[in-house]
């Protein structure tokens, strides 16, 4: 499989189930993580191609994620899409970002992101 | 003292009648003063008889005695009759024996017409105020008839003269006696009348002291019981009065805090600025601010602040009303931490039905027969409609909460109505109205406001405009309104709001009450929370419309809006 893996880390069931279908008709393979902890461990096993990334999680909070990702050689080519209700929580990671996605996020919304990002990957 | 309380005791006859009083009480004085001169010459003849050795004869000396034993005895029945009976009686009987006494008192030619004549004048005397003034006249002339009597017994010439002149006497004592009488009835008038006087002025004035005393009573019990702590500062910002409340609020006792200023009341328990805050208050530099919340000690106060007046209208001091809302901010707490979860658990499940809807409708599951797409078309609608109540609502809570904050920061107006046209051009192309937005060339490329709440502001005016026209158009125009204003104009070719509407349409929870308007309904808030929000941008709001001629909403902002520090 030379699949591009995306990895939605979300805490919500049904958040997480709508982005990896979206995500899934644009192309990637999917892989949801629900907890932060749970996220640290797979970031150190794979190399995903696209994060999303719900910032409110539980254990290790999306911004502490963030920074470690963004350390992490490994992963300078993954993209991240941060999703949150928030807007201005969302804002102070722009830096750090390739896309904020400002919840409530829709289906076709993501899945339209998912294919402009399969399109203008490098690799 | 005592003797004279005695004597006041028994010559005081108890009678209703003043006149009556008056002279029974003169009666028992003239008894009281012949008991004595009767036993002084009793005394008086003992002692010379003793001393002298002057003999007589036995009869003569039981004579003396007797006489005085009785004088005494007939003194004092008299005085009883006077005293428990009839004071007429009395005064007749003291009369008539004074007479007859006057009669025997010395050889009867002298009594006629010598030395002892004039004794036959006293009864005439006392009769005119012992009795009745005209009664002299009558012992006038019982002291006449006994007058001739004796001369005519004895063979003298009756003395006619001194008949005569008894009468002058009586006329002379009635007369005076009468003006006397006369004196003392008018006297007692303004006495009673004074009295009178005197009684209703007392019952005045000690209605008005216990009116009084209710007032301040009232006053001091309601200060005692009320609630919110009060302190009044004079002049000088030192306590003068200090309720229980405002003691136990602080934890100090009245006393503690009477005397002490407001800064020294303070120290310790509230934050320097806070302190100097009150300070200023005080001094009635910063009276127009109503109230201030403030940390003291553990505790959340409000303090309210207001002068005191005396009648002539100067400033005698200032009394600060406390109020213990640490509870009330607890629960305000507890409120909004309720609310910031409630919209996201509320919120959540209805972003994923809309999720799954638009999965479907998006044939990720395969094609859907148009029944099937009809049915999802419409769940998204419904769960649409039912996210904005809830996100108006929510909005609504946060206004009133005071929790809805606002960021200012530079903004892109063209990028705003990009926003905003993406969204409400749909909506006007599904009913098949036009849609314009513009933006006049003197508008800056960048302005300062919330985007965010703006583009809240836009989408609903335009919703609504959208929803109430049912052809024509709706636009949307950006333009200058003076040099300090920048303006949005929502107008629509819509049914317009009638005058009368227009006064309540930016209430909470009120819509024009029009059944033709039934299918559109929704919270009721919308305008309301954008009346609000503009508010909150320093904006002012203003409708223009006639039924049937569309309407114009008007948000009218300020291009250099004032920068308030974060709550």
């Amino acid at each position: 499989m030379t699949g591009k893996l995306a990895l939605i880390i979300e805490d919500d069931f049904d958040a997480s189930t709508i982005f990896a279908t979206a995500l899934q008709v644009a192309g990637y393979e999917t892989e949801v993580i629900s907890t932060g902890d749970e996220a640290q461990v797979r970031l150190g096993e794979v190399v995903p191609d696209l994060i999303l990334l719900d910032l409110h999680l539980p254990r290790v909070v999306g911004t502490e994620l963030l920074a470690q990702v963004r350390a992490d050689e490994r992963l300078q080519e993954t993209r991240i899409i941060v999703a949150s209700a928030d807007a201005r929580m969302a804002e102070a990671v722009r830096a750090d970002v390739d896309l904020i996605l400002i919840k409530p996020a829709t289906f076709s919304q993501v899945r339209d992101l998912g294919i402009r990002m399969m399109k203008s990957a490098v690799r | 003292m005592l003797i004279s309380a005695v004597l006041q005791r028994w010559l005081e006859i108890p009678t209703t009648d003043p006149e009556d009083a008056r002279r029974r009480k003169l009666l028992s004085i003239l008894l009281l003063g012949l008991l004595g001169v009767v036993v002084v010459m009793l005394i008086g003849a003992t002692v010379v008889i003793a001393l002298t050795g002057v003999t007589g004869s036995e009869l003569e000396i039981a004579l003396l005695y007797g006489t005085g034993v009785v004088a005494i005895i007939g003194i004092i029945i008299i005085f009883l009759i006077n005293r428990y009976y009839s004071g007429t009686i009395a005064s007749i009987v003291f009369l008539l024996l004074f007479t007859l006494l006057a009669v025997f008192s010395d050889e009867p030619s002298q009594v006629i017409a010598g030395r002892s004549v004039f004794i036959f004048v006293i009864p005439t005397l006392m009769a005119s105020v012992l009795l009745r003034p005209w009664t002299s006249f009558l012992f006038a002339g019982l002291s006449s008839l006994l007058s001739i009597g004796i001369a005519l017994s004895i063979n003298y010439v009756p003395n006619l003269p001194i008949i005569l002149a008894f009468f002058i006497v009586a006329l002379v004592s009635w007369l005076s006696a009468r003006s006397l009488e006369q004196a003392l009835r008018e006297l007692r008038i303004v006495n009673y009348e004074l009295d009178q006087r005197v009684a209703q002025r007392t019952k005045d004035l000690s209605e008005a002291l216990w009116r009084e005393q209710i007032e301040s009573g009232r006053n001091q019990a309601i200060l005692k019981s009320i609630a919110d702590g009060v302190i009044v500062f004079d002049n000088q910002k030192r306590a003068i009065v200090a309720n229980p409340s405002i003691a136990q609020l602080l934890g100090r006792s009245e006393a503690e805090i009477l005397n002490s200023d407001i800064r020294t009341l303070m120290r310790d328990d509230v934050a320097d600025a806070d302190r100097d805050l009150a300070d200023r208050a005080l001094t009635g530099a910063e009276l127009t601010k109503p109230g201030m919340k403030f940390r003291w000690g553990a505790k959340m106060l409000s303090v309210s602040f207001a002068a005191v007046r005396n009648p002539g209208g100067g400033i005698m001091g200032n009394v600060m009303v406390f109020r213990d809302f640490t509870r009330e901010a607890e629960l305000d707490r507890m409120k909004s931490t309720l609310l910031s979860m409630s919209s996201h658990e509320l919120r959540t499940p209805l972003n994923a039905i809309l999720g799954y809807s638009d999965m479907l409708l998006e044939s990720v599951y395969g094609p859907l027969t148009p029944k099937q797409r009809g049915t999802v078309e419409r769940m998204m609608a419904n769960t649409k409609r039912m996210l904005g109540l809830i996100n108006n609502l929510l909005d609504q809570a946060q206004i009133e909460a005071g929790r809805l904050t606002i960021h200012l920061a530079p903004f892109s107006p063209q990028d705003l109505l990009k926003e905003v046209e993406s969204v409400a051009s749909i909506l006007a192309t599904n009913k098949k109205l036009t849609f314009a937005c513009e933006i006049e060339p003197e508008v800056p490329t960048t302005l300062v406001s919330d985007a965010q709440r703006l583009g809240q502001i836009l989408l609903n005016l335009t919703g609504n405009a959208v929803k109430f026209t049912k052809q024509g158009s709706v636009s949307v125009r950006m333009y200058l309104a003076d040099k300090t204003h920048w303006a949005l104009a929502v107008k629509d070719t819509g049914m317009g709001i009638p005058r009368d509407a227009q006064s309540y349409i930016f209430e909470a929870f009120r819509q024009v009450d029009d059944p033709s308007t039934r299918d559109t309904m929704g919270s009721g808030l919308g305008l309301s929370i954008v009346k609000q929000l503009v508010h909150l941008l320093q904006g002012e709001i203003h409708l223009e419309s006639e039924v049937g001629q569309g309407s114009t909403f008007t948000v009218v902002l300020p291009l250099a809006p004032v920068q308030e520090e974060a709550k």
